[in-house]
């Protein structure tokens, strides 16, 4: 466990029962009909809950859902099944003005600094734009835009430029800076930091771990890097074509990881020591996870028992329930 | 009726909602971009508005300047040429046809206006709409435009004609639904792209209505395309409304009309075949001007490079390498003891051309390393720092408008950049051999991944068809595919970005070549499946005694696979040396920033409160400064690093580290600090720093 | 695969007839909304309304208009257009006579644009430099001239002056090969000039598209022949949006015909819409706009086919 945020949290929390976001039995598919319906859901019954000041990382490689999941948080994506709620209120199908009700208090960071700003609007308007929005004064706005460009370490004359006059990750920092606006109580940061060069991410993301202690913010940080997601997040849900593989505290689950692909995808993420590398891609080979371009999709049991070692026919027929491994919740049969 | 079709784009969206305090200073913004706007650089554009602006002025004023009366007949100049009295001569009753042009002109353009507005107004309403709403109503309206664009137009006018007269403005107004087909097409994908922006994701996240997100963040970024189309239109409808007049539906007799008054002239091509000219002229030139004014409007404005440069950009290329080839000299005693298959770059240069925009800035400078056969070669940096140049200069892959400048490419001691572009494809493929980073978009689309593989055989090792499809097969299997023969049916599109990644790899080594370059091979994949593609290249160099030169930015990457490693930044090599020297105990300050930056080099438990970070960013090419480069970010810099820094002897066996400091920091055993401090004390911000120009290049 | 495909095919067949019945209502409709009866448009001025009544009432004008349209339908669908109001003879016949001429026109000013405008555009795209600009500027000329003008002025240069060409009037295929094809010369000639300039563009403009993706770079990595990377590489991706634009050409030039017919004097389908129009011949009228519209989405039909079948990602999914 890195930070104590608990210790530095909001003094007066909602309620310390009731958790900040709680995803159940997340359902979600893409397009309509019946040739939809047969193939596999994009997110398949995902439940995880997010504590007041807490940092949840959900990690996974391409196609895993884990963005969809941030989608329908955000309202994004349409859910097919399961619930979403926010400070114990059920927002799984909350239209623009719920979503404008909720006060600014679940936020977003999305990827691609590019095109999270608008280009033809100056850094001041888009920054002011959810405050508009709320009824904010123009006056209130701009000066309440300018502490926080100066809060992510921007000055406040960046207010009258364009999005194209900083780099990628001056625009992910004045990302933040709309993102926290509002003062929200949760941002989804969805892969916020993975289009950003070393440098660029580490600023981001020592800015996000301050703007945390700082306000108490819970993060739900989305991203494939299991390291990025290790510095910020005290508990880690891994994701494997749209369900939850192994979930628990982020040290357990990537000193020590119980599920088959979780030990593949922590031992496949290099480091930068050559000695300690070679030992561990000795390691990674010696598991004997099978290539995952082999592994087709199908329906029912693990989706992971193509590429699995350990898969019996078990595997195939019954998809494993998620249980208590060590401080772990893992979802295998043979963990 | 003025011509609002295309200057007065302008900035107002921007300007009416930019905060009041600030409207002045946003406002002399706005003229100061406008005056660099497109429209006003390209010359036909400006001519094309000059012409516009004079044509409506004069018909709008015409009744106090016209010399006739459009009905005046002079029957003692019938048929004339230009005379001082009819300044375009005179039609068959002796008509002013310098009258009757202008005289028809207000109409003509008012009533094309009116096909603009009713079709780009339809079109773009319909295109917004499809683009907010859900699936099911686009195909709706998409199904519905699609009936609309396969109609033969014309003939449906003309019955329109026939129900409702020649009501020009009906007929024009019934012509631009007609056209808003067209318009909604055009308009549909960049509405769509727009929709798709994070921007109007976030937008949603505030809890912005679907209009208000329309209004707001889509329509201003579709004014540019409306307006090209509105130009567009506008020329087309002119031409249609002419067409009509031709053959007899025109506005009634007397009343002049352009189509009209070609129609007469060509009664009379026999015997005063003048009358055509001016009529025809002022269309021509109007519907000139406008396509001008769409077509500068539409230019995009950042087209990239071709990956084939034109005839006349590869003449231009010949001549540069030429120069390079006099400047210099082949040097006889290097070439002697180059053993085959090592690579040897010296001082190597690239730049700008001087022609282009952003003329003659250097993206690499004085970069110099070494690849032994079987050996692996990481080029690492952050964006921007000149890796990706380097390595495609070694295929003379350099994209248009960037060209090696200096120094040279030896291999197996020939200077590569001093060869020409048809000598290359000897070495190309055969010798020295790409994979990208997007493996996707490096496969041709438009043929399976059997033929590809095919034709290069075929070509590179002049195999007969049977053998190539063995061989092919072959190389599918050595590269770790199990069902190389379904593979090898499939198309691009059909097989995952690991699978094409392997694809590409067999491809490249279907030469058999010495030397991999590879770009970024495993950026765009999945850890797992980098993992793999890892293991396959270091397999075939410890098969086939190929070197490989991997351009990364990820340490970790550099820690698997390379034997050697150059640190590049912003242009330079800054360190270069064996892989563990460097990873495991880097000299220059550098190095040691990334090393300290990157959460991969923390273990889980003992991960720190905060990473360090390099303050400011990699500065653009035309900003660096003649001293050390990193000095301005650098948390151990001081007076001595304003000079330019060569590379020096890092002290650990062969390596070299371009640091004045890094005999001194070694001694003390400094480490680059994690700093704690609020990050707005430690991150330095270039508050000026103008728009990127070099970053398509770089 | 297969299966797939009938299917799309079967889709589009769906969608070209629900386009020509669509039309076959607004044309009805138009012709409704024509001014006068058609009892008074073919006695013409002078009868007396006894007379006109009596002939509305016998050509069904008074029956309620769905009636009168789907009894219009049922002669249609069997050939049957009814006649013309003005000289009585059958549309069918009128319109199957004009139907090769302006199919003629069409189709030869089609393959006459599209081989000039590719030709022109991928010299453009390829050859760059001075060239480009130039064949830039020509282009842009031609796609201002009034296809009326232009005919008017070949009229002049080879009709009028020199007298290669006739400068109107048609001699159909059967009466000598010969003759057909310089009777069409000029008309075609006329209509293509647009269209070259506008196939042209999209021409260029889409091979330099296909030159930005990055699998030319493989290809010259390969060493493949600079010819091979553009005639077969570059202009196999640049193939689709061309075959889009030919499509959308025929289109126009098949209005475009009206013009050409009347200035060269061709025994077309646009010579029939003008006439019809002009005299308010409603079944004329809507026999020829019906008609028009068949040949127009079958072609399109066929050309959207093609590039269907150019397309690897659509023929495969």
């Amino acid at each position: 466990m890195s930070t104590t945020t608990t210790e530095r949290l909001d003094p007066t929390p909602p309620s310390a029962a009731t958790p900040m976001l709680e995803v159940r039995d997340l359902v979600v598919r893409y397009g309509r009909g019946r040739k939809a319906a047969a193939a596999p859901a994009a997110v398949d019954r995902v439940s995880f809950s997010i504590a007041p000041g807490e940092t949840v990382g959900l990690v996974g490689e391409s196609g895993s859902g884990k963005s969809t999941i941030g989608k329908a948080i955000l309202g994004l994506q349409k859910a097919s099944g399961g619930s979403i709620s926010f400070q114990g209120k059920d927002i799984t199908a909350a239209g623009a003005a719920e979503r404008r009700a909720l006060g600014g208090e679940l936020r977003a960071v999305f990827q691609d600094p590019n095109s999270s700003l608008n280009p033809r609007n100056t850094i001041g308007i888009s920054l002011a734009e959810p405050l508009r929005l709320r009824r904010v004064s123009a006056a209130e706005a701009r000066t309440k835009a300018e502490d926080m460009l100066e809060r992510v370490g921007l000055p406040r004359e960046a207010v009258d430029r364009y999005p194209s006059q900083f780099s990628g990750g001056q625009r992910q920092r004045i990302s933040v800076a709309r993102a926290l606006i509002c003062d929200p109580q949760l941002v989804v940061c969805d892969e916020a930091v993975s289009a950003l060069d070393l440098s660029t991410q580490a600023q981001v993301l020592n800015l996000l771990a301050d703007l945390r202690d700082e306000r108490g913010l819970s993060y739900l940080f989305i991203a494939h890097d299991i390291a990025v997601v290790q510095f910020l997040a005290q508990r880690v849900v891994v994701l494997y074509r749209g369900q939850v593989m192994e979930s628990g505290p982020a040290a357990a689950v990537t000193e020590d990881p119980k599920h088959p692909f979780t030990r593949a995808l922590v031992a496949a993420s290099p480091v930068p020591r050559p000695a300690e590398q070679a030992a561990r891609r000795e390691a990674r080979e010696s598991l004997g996870v099978r290539t995952g371009a082999a592994a087709v999709p199908a329906q029912g049991g693990c989706p992971f028992r193509l590429r699995c070692p350990l898969a019996t026919d078990l595997c195939a027929s019954d998809r494993p329930a998620l249980r208590r491994v060590g401080s772990a919740d893992v979802a295998c049969h043979y963990a | 009726m003025i011509p609002t079709v295309a200057p007065t784009r302008a900035d107002q969206t921007e300007r009416t909602t930019a905060a009041a305090a600030n409207a002045r200073s946003a406002g002399k913004a706005a003229i100061a971009k406008f005056s660099r706007h497109r429209l006003l650089t390209s010359p036909g554009a400006v001519t094309g508005i000059v012409w516009l602006a004079a044509l409506v002025i004069a018909s709008l004023t015409a009744p106090l300047w016209l010399p006739f009366k459009t009905e005046d007949q002079d029957f003692t100049a019938v048929l004339s040429g230009p005379t001082a009295a009819h300044w375009l001569g005179t039609d068959e009753l002796g008509r002013d046809i310098l009258s009757r042009i202008f005289a028809a002109a207000a109409g003509t353009l008012g009533t094309s206006l009116l096909t603009v507005i009713v079709g780009v107004a339809l079109g773009t309403v319909l295109a917004m709409l499809s683009a907010g709403a859900g699936e099911r109503t686009e195909g709706a309206i998409s199904r519905g435009t699609e009936i609309m664009m396969s109609l033969p137009g014309t003939v449906i006018i003309l019955a329109v004609i026939g129900a409702v007269g020649t009501n020009i403005p009906v007929v024009m107004a019934i012509l631009g639904i007609l056209m808003s087909a067209g318009i909604y097409r055009v308009i549909l994908g960049q509405a769509k792209s727009l929709q798709s922006q994070l921007y109007v994701d976030a937008a949603k996240v505030d809890g912005s209505s679907p209009l208000g997100i329309s209004v707001r963040h889509v329509l201003p970024g579709l004014a540019n395309t409306i307006v090209v189309q509105a130009a567009l239109i506008f020329a087309v409808g002119m031409l249609i409304q002419a067409g009509l007049a031709f053959i007899g539906f025109g506005p009634p007799i007397p009343q002049p009309s352009w189509g009209g008054m070609i129609q007469g002239a060509s009664q009379h091509v026999y015997d005063a075949p003048w009358m055509m000219v001016p009529t025809g002229a002022v269309l021509a030139l109007t519907v000139l001007s406008a396509n001008a004014i769409g077509n500068a409007l539409g230019k995009a404005p950042n087209a990239s490079a071709p990956h084939l440069p034109s005839a006349a950009a590869r003449r231009q290329r010949a001549k540069a390498v030429a120069a390079i080839a006099s400047a210099a000299p082949s040097d006889r005693s290097a070439k002697a003891h180059e053993a085959k298959g090592t690579l040897s770059v010296r001082n190597l240069s690239v730049g700008v051309d001087s022609a282009g925009p952003g003329k003659g800035v250097p993206l690499v400078t004085d970069v110099s390393f070494d690849v032994q056969p079987g050996t692996v070669l990481g080029l690492v940096g952050e964006s921007g720092c000149g890796k990706t140049m380097t390595a495609l200069s070694l295929l003379g892959l350099l994209p248009s408008g960037v060209s090696v400048t200096g120094g040279q490419i030896l291999w197996n001691g020939k200077n590569l950049a001093a060869t020409t572009d048809k000598d290359m494809e000897a070495v190309r493929g055969r010798e020295i051999a790409l994979i990208s980073q997007e493996p996707m978009r490096a496969l041709d689309p438009m043929f399976t991944v059997g033929y590809q593989l095919n034709a290069t055989l075929r070509r590179l090792r002049g195999m007969g068809r049977a053998e190539a499809r063995n061989e092919a097969r072959n190389l599918l299997e050595k590269v770790g595919i199990v069902d190389a023969e379904r593979i090898l049916k499939t198309y691009p599109h059909q097989i995952s970005g690991g699978m094409a990644q392997r694809v590409a790899i067999a491809l490249a080594l279907s030469g058999r070549p010495r030397l991999l370059v590879a770009d970024e091979p495993t950026t765009a994949l999945d850890v797992t499946v980098q993992a793999e593609i890892l293991s396959l290249l270091r397999a075939l160099v410890k098969d086939t005694g190929m070197s490989v030169v991997m351009v990364t930015h990820d340490l970790g990457v550099v820690a698997d696979i390379c034997d050697q490693v150059a640190v590049m930044y912003a242009g330079q090599v800054v360190e270069n040396g064996r892989t563990e020297k460097i990873l495991d105990n880097p000299r220059h300050p550098y190095t040691l920033a990334l090393l300290a930056a990157d959460p991969h080099a923390n273990h889980a438990h003992a991960m720190p409160e905060r990473l360090a970070s390099i303050s400011g960013q990699v500065p653009q090419p035309k900003d660096w400064p003649s001293g050390c480069r990193f000095a301005a970010r650098c948390q151990f810099a001081g007076s001595a690093c304003t000079d330019p820094v060569p590379l020096l002897p890092s002290g650990t066996g062969e390596g070299l580290v371009r640091c004045v400091k890094a005999d001194q920091l070694a001694v003390e055993g400094m480490d680059w600090l994690a700093t704690d401090v609020p990050a707005s004390q430690v991150l330095g911000i270039a508050p000026k720093q103008a728009t990127i120009i070099g970053k398509d290049l770089a | 695969m297969e299966v797939t495909m009938a299917l799309f095919i079967t889709k589009r067949l769906l969608m070209a007839l629900a386009t020509v019945l669509v039309v076959a209502v607004l044309a009805f409709l138009l012709v409704h909304a024509m001014p006068g009866s058609p009892g008074a448009v073919s006695l013409g001025a002078g009868a007396s309304q006894d007379a006109i009544d009596q002939l509305n009432q016998q050509l069904g004008w008074n029956d309620p208009l769905f009636a009168q349209f789907f009894h219009w339908l049922g002669e249609a669908v069997q050939g049957n257009l009814g006649a013309s109001l003005i000289d009585g003879r059958s549309i069918s016949a009128d319109l199957a006579d004009r139907l090769p001429v302006t199919a003629s026109l069409a189709a030869g000013a089609t393959v006459l644009s599209a081989v000039l405008g590719i030709a022109l555009g991928v010299t453009a795209a390829v050859r760059g430099g001075l060239l480009d600009q130039v064949i830039g500027g020509f282009v842009g000329l031609l796609v201002a001239l009034p296809a009326f003008w232009v005919g008017v002025l070949f009229v002049y240069l080879f009709a009028v002056q020199s007298s290669v060409f006739p400068a109107t009037g048609y001699v159909p295929f059967e009466v000598s090969p010969q003759d057909w094809a310089l009777s069409l010369a000029l008309p075609v000639i006329t209509l293509a000039v647009g269209g070259a300039a506008f196939i042209a563009r999209q021409t260029r403009a889409s091979m330099l598209e296909a030159l930005q993706q990055e699998h030319i770079r493989t290809l010259r990595a390969t060493a493949t022949p600079t010819w091979k990377i553009l005639y077969v590489h570059a202009l196999r991706y640049a193939s689709l949006p061309i075959v889009a634009g030919i499509a959308l050409q025929f289109i126009g030039l098949f209005g475009g015909s009206v013009i050409a017919e009347q200035l060269f004097a061709m025994p077309g389908l646009g010579q029939a819409v003008q006439t019809s129009v002009s005299t308010h011949d409603a079944p004329a009228v809507q026999g020829v706009v019906v008609i028009a519209t068949v040949v127009v989405v079958a072609v399109n039909l066929v050309l959207e086919l093609a590039t269907k079948f150019l397309d690897p990602k659509l023929r495969a999914s």
